[in-house]
């Protein structure tokens, strides 16, 4: 607060610069997990949707089925997958398609340690 | 939707789209929100009594709150769309005038906290249609501007092209794009 009021009696600015340039306290937001799929392992994908409160991740065979639009920031897939997991930083997700929401990520760990 | 006796979803939908997009761009500058609340928890509620703060101050980009859906030209949902709160939702929607647009703003509101049951619809788009959805919980006031501005087609959403695999962005990167 007491930045936005300076930065308003400095350059005559109170509001924030949305659309032309995000916030930088943004990177602070909760935001969807990302995930890395060379480290995802069929194991580890049960445990993450076990994890997850509001069904947002499921599996689907061999990939991880990951719908933005259920998912509430709440970070137990972060606490559950270690290095396999991390928050994407993404929170400007507002589409016209309900579809898009839904993110399909391979689980390639099993192949890797087979091959 | 039928013409000359023969189904054409294609060119039927694609005609009502670009109707549907010139009608938003006629609402430039100027938009009218009414929000309705069918059983949220209050914290979308609050993120966006947050946009008409000085900070976000949305009256810059020509959006302003009204207090009756006759007013509006867009309707912002919040909640789970609990079946109590049926009757309200579809007042507010036949109430709104022609070209209208609807935001479903938050999990609850896209399907993510509550399953269907005899209390839920569990979503908002199983009662009215939705136009745009805004993920979050609660969405971030800057994430419902994002989907005002979507909503009117002066931003180009970006969620279509996000990957969530790091790993495939990784090797995109090294493939040779541009840096």
């Amino acid at each position: 607060m007491a930045f936005w009021f300076y930065r308003g009696l400095r350059k005559g600015i109170v509001t924030t610069r949305y659309p032309r340039e995000v916030d930088p306290w943004t990177r602070d937001l909760p935001t969807p997990p990302a995930f890395r799929s060379s480290r995802l392992t069929r194991a580890l994908a049960d445990r993450l949707v076990a994890a997850c409160p509001s069904e947002a991740i499921r599996r689907e065979g061999e990939e991880l089925v990951v719908d933005l639009g259920r998912c509430t920031g709440c970070g137990r897939c972060l606490a559950v997958g270690g290095e396999a997991v991390a928050a994407s930083g993404e929170f400007l997700l507002a589409t016209a398609e309900r579809s898009s929401l839904v993110k399909r990520v391979p689980i390639g760990g099993d192949r890797e340690a087979r091959g | 939707m039928t013409v000359d006796g023969q189904a054409r979803p294609e060119a039927a939908d694609a005609l009502a789209q670009e109707l549907r997009r010139r009608a938003l761009a006629l609402f430039g500058r100027s938009l009218h929100i009414r929000t309705v609340d069918t059983g949220s928890c209050a914290v979308c509620e609050s993120e966006i009594r947050l946009l008409s703060a000085p900070h976000y101050d949305l009256h810059r980009l020509g959006f302003f709150f009204t207090p009756a859906p006759r007013h509006a030209d867009l309707l912002m949902v919040t909640g789970p769309a609990i079946r109590a709160a049926d009757n309200l939702l579809l007042k507010a929607f036949h109430a709104t005038p022609d070209p209208k647009a609807v935001i479903a703003v938050g999990a609850c509101a896209l399907g993510g906290v509550y399953g269907e049951d005899e209390l839920v619809h569990g979503s908002v788009d199983q009662v009215v249609p939705v136009d745009v959805y805004v993920p979050g919980c609660p969405p971030s006031p800057l994430a419902l501007l994002q989907g005002l501005l979507v909503a009117v087609g002066r931003l180009e959403e970006r969620v279509a092209s996000l990957s969530l695999d790091l790993d495939s962005d990784r090797r995109a990167a090294a493939d040779g794009r541009p840096r």
